[in-house]
């Protein structure tokens, strides 16, 4: 038997959220498309990576950001420093590093005239430098972005002054996930989704666990079953400035398929990894396009992040990585591959149903969007994002 | 040199080799190219001898595996790969999945 929970508790919790209905139009339209690209996408810190993409000295990862028409180059130092910068040549423009991830042995060299910059950004190198006027090229290194890390995750911020430190941006949330030992996980997959759709519907869309029990039937028809009449509860919701965490802990009676069961038992870990779990699951949502989902495994703690890179107002670049324990033997591999599996099919079933909703939403047939007190950390979500747009 | 191509306590698996497949690529085209009926044969065989496999394979260091014991391992690995389709969909492809090319494993492994 399960415990009878009281409804509508969220909207009791947080009650300057409100409970009246959402208006659809910035999900599709361009116009919030432009005001997120200059309020928000270049007003707040953006996560690019984490710091085991570049373990090395000379080690670097590119990433261009067409929401911030940006490219953005992260890349440890000879001394050990992650810095970033404008992946943009001071000679001409061109951009200085094409590939997405590599190393360099101290020095980045431009294909245009192979101008060369040290890892500290430092132009150290000009060919025919004598037939130039006047070159300041003390003044010349790549132009510095700033660049702060929250265990281990790397993020940037675009604006010339911060308003904040990475760590008061994130607030509440960095307290709850300070010295939470995700270092010790290793990037298991990675899946890139180009996705016909608003960024802002692809994030709402997993912001959420209403939806388990009907949309995912088919891979999951046991997680928030509905049972004696009642709908599943999650256990917290918490709403901090800009950012939300809500929690969840599964039926306990869940059996699941019967290779879940076997890939339960080749997990099996002498090793144990505990993140800084509030539920079973938490799902964070980093405003403004970052999810930290933490997962309580079969065999040890695991997490996943998603980073939803607007591409156009209906063309999101769905950014998947799921970090485990490194396997120690095949057996925990397989039991890895198990779940990888399941959570990327369960993930199709979503993304088949985000382009759905940008089709539906797109006709204007609906003006406004009704939310339930379980979805009540995407009301959230939407409240942050009119802060924003109001913004001068 | 013998042309044995999988642990010989496996040698039944031998039907299914094509399934050994090194990458996750690879395991999903393989799935999606089969009929239900090839992946529940393959399912069926495999999910019975998966468990013996797992206790001949951990004995080695995982990468530093025989060729024969890679092959094995590779099939593990199909039979979770192939798992949904039997136990969820009754379908190769998910139901109501997403274009598998737009959404593509990244360093694929």
């Amino acid at each position: 038997m399960r415990t009878v929970i009281a409804d509508k508790r969220w909207a009791e919790k947080y009650p300057e959220i409100g409970t009246g209905p959402v208006a659809a139009e910035p999900l599709i339209s361009q116009e919030h498309f432009e005001l997120e690209r200059e309020k928000i996408f270049r007003r707040t810190w953006l996560n690019i990576g984490r710091v085991e993409e570049i373990p090395n000295p000379g080690d670097y990862i590119a990433k261009d950001l067409t929401m911030c028409r940006a490219s953005v180059l992260i890349i440890r130092g000879r001394d050990g420093e992650v810095r970033g910068f404008h992946n943009v040549c001071s000679h001409r423009g061109n951009k200085l590093v094409w590939d997405e991830k590599g190393t360099c042995k101290g020095t980045l060299t431009c294909g245009f005239h192979a101008w060369a910059y040290n890892t500290k950004g430092e132009l150290t190198w000009v060919p025919d430098e004598d037939n130039f006027f006047d070159l300041p090229k003390c003044d010349l290194g790549l132009t510095p972005i700033h660049t702060e890390v929250f265990e281990g995750f790397i993020f940037i911020h675009l604006a010339e002054r911060p308003p904040e430190s990475l760590r008061e941006y994130l607030g509440g949330v960095a307290d709850q996930l300070e010295g939470g030992g995700f270092g010790e996980l290793a990037l298991a997959k990675r899946y890139r989704v180009d996705e016909h759709a608003n960024w802002k519907i692809a994030l709402d869309a997993q912001n959420e666990l209403y939806h388990l029990p009907f949309q995912h039937r088919r891979t999951i028809p046991e997680f928030c079953v509905l049972k004696d009449g009642q709908f599943t509860r999650l256990l917290d919701v918490r709403l901090f400035n800009h950012h939300s965490v809500y929690s969840s802990d599964p039926p306990e009676d869940r059996v699941g398929p019967a290779t879940e069961k076997l890939a339960a038992r080749f997990s099996v870990a002498e090793t144990e990894s505990r993140l800084p779990r509030i539920g079973s699951f938490d799902f964070y949502t980093i405003f403004p396009n970052m999810a930290l989902l933490l997962f309580r495994g079969v065999s040890h703690d695991f997490y996943m992040s998603y980073n939803f890179w607007p591409q156009a107002v209906d063309r999101t670049d769905w950014d998947i990585k799921i970090y485990f324990r490194p396997a120690e033997n095949a057996g925990q591999r397989v039991g890895q591959e198990y779940f990888t599996c399941l959570l990327r099919d369960l993930l199709q079933e979503d993304a088949t149903a985000h382009e759905q909703i940008h089709i539906g939403l797109a006709s204007r047939a609906k003006k406004e969007l009704y939310f339930q007190d379980e979805e009540m950390q995407i009301r959230y979500f939407h409240t942050v994002l009119d802060r924003f747009y109001a913004e001068a | 040199m013998s042309a044995q191509k999988l642990p010989a306590e496996f040698a039944d698996l031998e039907p299914f080799l094509d399934w050994a497949l090194a990458t996750e690529r690879e395991r999903t085209g393989k799935r999606l190219a089969s009929s239900l009926e090839d992946i529940q044969a393959f399912y069926d065989h495999m999910s019975a001898r998966v468990e013996a496999a797992m206790a001949y394979l951990n004995a080695f260091p995982l990468d530093t595996l025989p060729p024969e014991a890679e092959r094995l391992f590779h099939l593990s690995l199909s039979l979770m790969e192939v798992a949904n389709a039997v136990e969820m969909f009754q379908n190769p492809a998910v139901i109501n999945g997403f274009d598998v090319k737009r959404f593509a494993p990244v360093e694929d492994v």
